[in-house]
């Protein structure tokens, strides 16, 4: 593979050939160290190159997150989050502008601007109030003055708002939501799922494969097509309409992604030691609470950090069938927020900043889970 | 076995029961109103506590309301109320679809004047002799111009242009592009935050349906005419050119930066909210700016103050649990004094003549340009039909077409006329 | 028991030429109570729906009154239906150029990933962590990185010289937006297809290189062949997701009508959704869902019989 220095065709050209003479064989080993170090430049630069896309959008969010009200829309977006420079005037923090006076170029304190007009103050001279238009015609006349500010006040705001002007729910009261649903999902999905697949993998009874073969193919099934039924199901005649259950309660009923990835993993457990609690008598109950589950930690594991990062995720379900805003799952709330007509993308960052963080922090306590999960799921089979 | 299978199963229970209790509200009488709208729904709440200081019930305010959830809310088992919609043109297709209640009843029980109404908003609510909602403030669109720019480009900041011909022209000289082709500052953008076909229609003497909504019209002269005129502001500088600029600028909508405010647009159309107290005046107080009645063409000089009225309207939906709480309460919405209240506040047209007299709706100079609209004899109301659902989609994607591509007017409204009067023709059978 | 057992590997149908003994009627009960989950979760959330939904595909949806009985006609509409196409050949365009590229391209970060550079555990971790940040929140991102004026995309390609195209509003480059925003989450692909490559034979490699093999042949010869298992394998979930192409679609046209611009993200399911929850015509919605599960299921089964030639599976 490129790069790789001491692979055999190295250590092969290195060796001389009987009829070589010494020049041309240190030619070709020069020519073949020039080409691996191309190449190692060339995936370096690649590799790079590539990081970057993933890298630059994730930090983009995060600065934007910190960028104040009057800097989001500047063009060209600059790299750093930039705010009003303010002065203390009278014990009031007013913002700082520069002003084309007769004088020549002076930064006044800026009072207030109504219809064109401002009103400024020199901060060295607090009591005189000078008065000047903001713009005449095309040519601004004042200017405020701005520098790197990071502006964490971004994330109290954009978490204690509701996501339109004026509603009540705040993004806390979306993220409690969130946490409660993903919180009785897990258990359900635990509490379903895996004696579900014990009795794929190690109950033998007739009619077990052919059943198993049923449970896969509701995997090809778009849920489109039980998604109407579904919602007029719940609420029309449950009218569980604007609650939680019609999120929650089909959790507690297994679903073929878990019992499958359940099952290849219980299999892997070996049939002699179920055999042998058998034979001393053992029930099946007992064999999974007490063999299976104990052994069964790691893979339980990946299904529950599988399963918050489904549920923390899920739009679909809380669109059709949360209505008030203050039963707004996290995401359900920032595509609202994004909805509308007044969107300040500082605030809907820090937002979405704040609904990611709880997934990474899983992440990284949870690295090795996650890639075994991955890999469980996508490698084998 | 069986005990653990017993226990598995109560855990069951218990964990949804649990989920159920924290998420269910409950509560014996209290009427739920949902508005489409709400700047600012602790006011409307407030307001909405008179009705409980003086009947004693309990009314829940949810404002705003997603789009979306509109068509849910009334077809679901939960639906409020009153239900109160940015618009109407959709309550004819709601009444088709058995959603809505007739409210004629509602109309005599609680004494609602129908006279104090003004003529436009009432009539989009009309279908003959029935009455499927009542409106609750309405909507006027005029032209707004920066001053400052009008001033930069040499025009007499104080004159708006007298004529859609001369729109253009002070739209080409308040035009600046760079010499590489981008654009810096733009005249006049015609469905810049919302599409005003409907009004550049009507200024050119004509709609997309009849007076009374029985056939459609999209391809009448009329309607190719406007999306010609509208089309000019986007083909002069290329269609890419004029989106790539003004891209974004919806988002500004309520902010500091909107485009109107930083001098990158010199006129636009928008509503009479604009000049109460919470837009402008608290993003961008020192702008200076002006307002008029969008000017007429300049052959018809006759139709000078055509505006077309769009109104929020209240409705009962058909599943609503207690028909006549909702109408007692829908009474009390529509008393002028309530009116009044509401409107001043939001700084929206009051659908009530007798409300209408209060003085908040003239003094602002501003916002008066508003009421004399409304109160002019050239107020037309959006003449609405029960496919106006469909209908608006597929207008939406035509004005874009004609718009944001350039394409040509005439064969797209040709095909939408074709498809949309056999749909009208089989509702209305 | 073992004897009946390997007699009948494959499958163990229910015999119903065979009586069943004591310990298969046990087994029987025990396994259908552990099984209690998913029966009853299979006949409420899947059975009865599917069933629903194909009766509604015949009918008029009323929600005040009656179901009304409208034969093939929902169907027979689709094929009138301009959206059905215009939604069906976004989707197309999706699983078509979409799925592929991405998967290519996910391929190839994993050959890169698995070269011996210095960092490379943190390269890896900054390739996958955008793939966990939730889907609602990459794609409002995304919404804003692909902004034409403060959208940081074009301005770096505008520092290469290259003046970007109105990602947004222009229905040309919507949906390549789209599939940008879906390769910046290919994390959990690449890290398949990573520990596929740490399985293929390093023997194998090596006796490919003594051979004289460079390292295209050995990467065209059997690296690739090698981990075509998972190809196949993210082929097909990745077509089948696919087709069920939502949420971004829905987010990405912000407060605009759904499909925005010009319809050209209005894709299958976005189509589906807006004529079930806004048009209120949730028959004709059921025959879309229909054809839907039709499509895929024809999908995948062409895939898997064209695959037969391309993969290959180590013994």
């Amino acid at each position: 593979m490129p790069g790789d220095e001491m692979t055999a065709s190295n250590l092969s050209n290195s060796v001389q050939s009987p009829r070589e003479n010494e020049a041309e064989r240190r030619q070709r080993v020069s020519q073949r160290k020039r080409r691996n170090f191309m190449q190692s430049l060339l995936s370096h630069a690649a590799i790079n190159i590539i990081g970057l896309f993933f890298l630059i959008p994730f930090l983009w969010m995060l600065i934007t997150a910190f960028k104040s009200n009057a800097d989001i829309f500047h063009t060209p977006p600059r790299w750093l989050p930039y705010d009003n420079v303010l002065v203390e005037v009278n014990g009031k923090q007013l913002p700082l502008y520069s002003v084309q006076t007769e004088a020549g170029m002076k930064q006044l304190a800026m009072v207030k601007i109504i219809e064109g007009v401002g009103k400024f103050v020199d901060p060295a001279y607090p009591d005189q109030v000078l008065t000047y238009e903001i713009q005449q015609g095309s040519t601004k006349i004042a200017e405020p003055m701005m520098h790197v500010s990071f502006r964490w006040q971004n994330f109290p705001d954009a978490m204690n708002r509701g996501s339109r002007p004026g509603i009540g729910a705040s993004f806390w009261v979306y993220f409690k939501n969130s946490l409660v649903i993903a919180f009785f999902v897990i258990i359900g999905t635990l509490l379903s799922n895996a004696p579900v697949a014990y009795a794929f993998a190690r109950i033998k009874f007739p009619g077990r494969d052919v059943l198993f073969v049923i449970v896969l193919a509701t995997m090809m099934l778009p849920y489109q097509v039980t998604m109407i039924p579904l919602y007029l199901f719940f609420n029309n005649f449950l009218h569980w309409g604007d609650t939680f259950l019609p999120i929650i309660v089909p959790a507690f009923f297994a679903n073929a992604y878990d019992v499958f990835l359940l099952r290849q993993f219980f299999r892997t457990i070996p049939e002699e030691m179920c055999d042998a609690a058998r034979v001393d008598g053992a029930s099946e109950w007992q064999i999974f609470t007490q063999l299976i589950l104990p052994l069964s930690v790691p893979v339980l594991a990946t299904v529950t950090v599988f399963t918050f990062l489904w549920a923390w995720n899920d739009f679909t379900g809380p669109l059709l069938f949360l209505t008030s805003p203050k039963n707004f799952t996290m995401a359900l709330g920032l595509q609202d927020f994004q909805g509308q007509r007044t969107l300040v993308w500082n605030q809907l960052m820090a937002a979405a900043t704040v609904f990611t963080v709880p997934i990474v922090i899983a992440f990284f306590f949870a690295q090795k889970t996650f890639i075994q999960g991955i890999k469980l799921t996508g490698s084998k089979e | 076995m069986k005990k653990v299978f017993g226990l598995f199963s109560v855990l069951m229970i218990l964990s949804m029961l649990l989920s159920a209790c924290g998420s269910k509200p409950a509560a014996p009488i209290v009427l739920k109103v949902w508005i489409q709208w709400g700047d600012n729904p602790q006011q409307i709440q407030a307001l909405f506590d008179k009705y409980t200081a003086e009947t004693g019930i309990k009314v829940e305010v949810t404002a705003p309301l997603e789009t979306d959830k509109i068509l849910p809310s009334l077809t679901g088992s939960e639906p409020p109320d009153v239900l109160v919609l940015s618009g109407g043109d959709l309550v004819k297709s709601y009444y088709k679809e058995n959603l809505v209640e007739e409210l004629s009843g509602a109309v005599k029980a609680g004494n609602i004047d129908l006279n104090d109404f003004f003529d436009a908003p009432l009539n989009q609510c009309k279908v003959g002799d029935k009455i499927l909602c009542l409106p609750w403030g309405a909507d006027m669109y005029a032209l707004f111009w920066n001053k400052d720019l009008f001033e930069a480009a040499g025009l007499d900041p104080e004159v708006p242009p007298a004529t859609m011909e001369q729109l253009a022209e002070f739209a080409d000289k308040l035009t600046k592009v760079a010499a590489d082709g981008t654009i810096e500052q733009i005249g006049f953008i015609p469905d810049q935050a919302w599409g005003h076909s409907d009004l550049y229609i009507q200024q050119f003497g004509g709609f997309w349906y009849n007076e009374d909504g029985t056939k459609v019209t999209t391809n009448s002269q009329a309607v190719v005419d406007a999306m010609t005129w509208q089309q000019q502001f986007y083909t002069k500088y290329g269609v890419d050119n004029v989106l790539a600029f003004s891209s974004g600028w919806a988002d500004a909508y309520m902010s500091a930066d909107y485009p109107f405010y930083t001098g990158k647009l010199g006129m636009y159309v928008d509503g009479e909210w604009m000049t109460g107290p919470n837009f402008i005046s608290q993003f961008k107080p020192e702008a200076s700016y002006g307002v008029a009645h969008f000017p007429p063409p300049a052959d018809h000089p006759e139709r000078a103050n055509t505006a077309v009225v769009q109104g929020t309207v209240a409705v009962i939906p058909a599943g609503a649990k207690d028909k006549d709480a909702s109408a007692k309460l829908l009474a009390w919405m529509m008393s002028p004094a309530i009116v009044a209240e509401e409107f001043c506040f939001n700084a929206n047209l009051p659908t009530s003549k007798t409300a209408a007299k209060d003085p908040c709706f003239t003094e602002n100079p501003k916002f008066k340009v508003f009421s004399d609209l409304m109160a002019s004899p050239n107020a037309k109301f959006i003449v609405t039909t029960p496919i106006s659902l469909e209908f608006n989609d597929g207008w939406t994607l035509v004005e874009e077409q004609v718009l944001h591509t350039g394409a040509d007017p005439k064969p797209l409204l040709d095909q939408l006329q074709a498809e949309f009067e056999v749909k009208l023709a089989d509702a209305l059978k | 028991m073992d004897e009946v057992q390997t007699k009948s590997r494959k499958f163990s149908w229910t015999p119903k030429f065979k009586k069943w003994g004591f310990r298969d009627r046990t087994n029987f009960k025990i396994g259908m109570l552990f099984l209690l989950p998913w029966t009853v979760g299979f006949l409420v959330f899947t059975l009865y729906p599917m069933l629903a939904s194909l009766v509604y595909s015949f009918s008029i949806y009323h929600s005040r009154a009656p179901l009304e009985w409208n034969g093939i006609k929902n169907y027979t509409d689709l094929l009138t239906d301009d959206m059905f196409w215009k939604s069906l050949s976004n989707t197309i365009y999706m699983v078509a150029i979409g799925v592929p590229l991405t998967l290519f391209s996910s391929f190839v970060c994993a050959v890169l990933l698995n070269l011996k550079v210095r960092g490379q555990s943190l390269y890896r971790v900054i390739y996958f962590l955008p793939s966990i940040v939730p889907t609602v929140a990459s794609t409002i991102l995304w919404l804003w990185i692909l902004n034409p004026q403060q959208g940081i995309l074009n301005t770096v390609l505008g520092y290469i010289g290259i003046d970007g195209p109105n990602w947004m509003t222009n229905p040309a480059w919507s949906k390549p937006g789209l599939i940008l925003l879906g390769m910046w989450g290919m994390g959990s692909t690449i890290i398949i297809y990573l520990s596929g490559l740490q399985d293929v034979s390093v023997n194998l490699l090596e006796a490919a290189e003594l051979d004289g093999a460079n390292w295209w042949q050995r990467l065209w010869n059997i690296t690739i062949p090698m981990v075509s298992p998972i190809t196949l394998f993210n082929l097909i979930t990745g077509v089948i997701g696919m087709f069920q192409y939502f949420a971004q679609a829905y987010i990405f046209r912000g407060f605009q009508g759904l499909g925005y611009p010009l319809n050209s993200t209005l894709f299958y399911s976005v189509n589906l959704y807006q004529n079930a929850f806004l048009f209120l015509k949730m028959g004709y919605a059921s025959a879309m869902a229909w054809v839907l599960f039709i499509i895929i299921l024809v999908c995948t089964l062409l895939l898997l019989k064209v695959s037969d030639r391309f993969t290959y599976y180590a013994g």
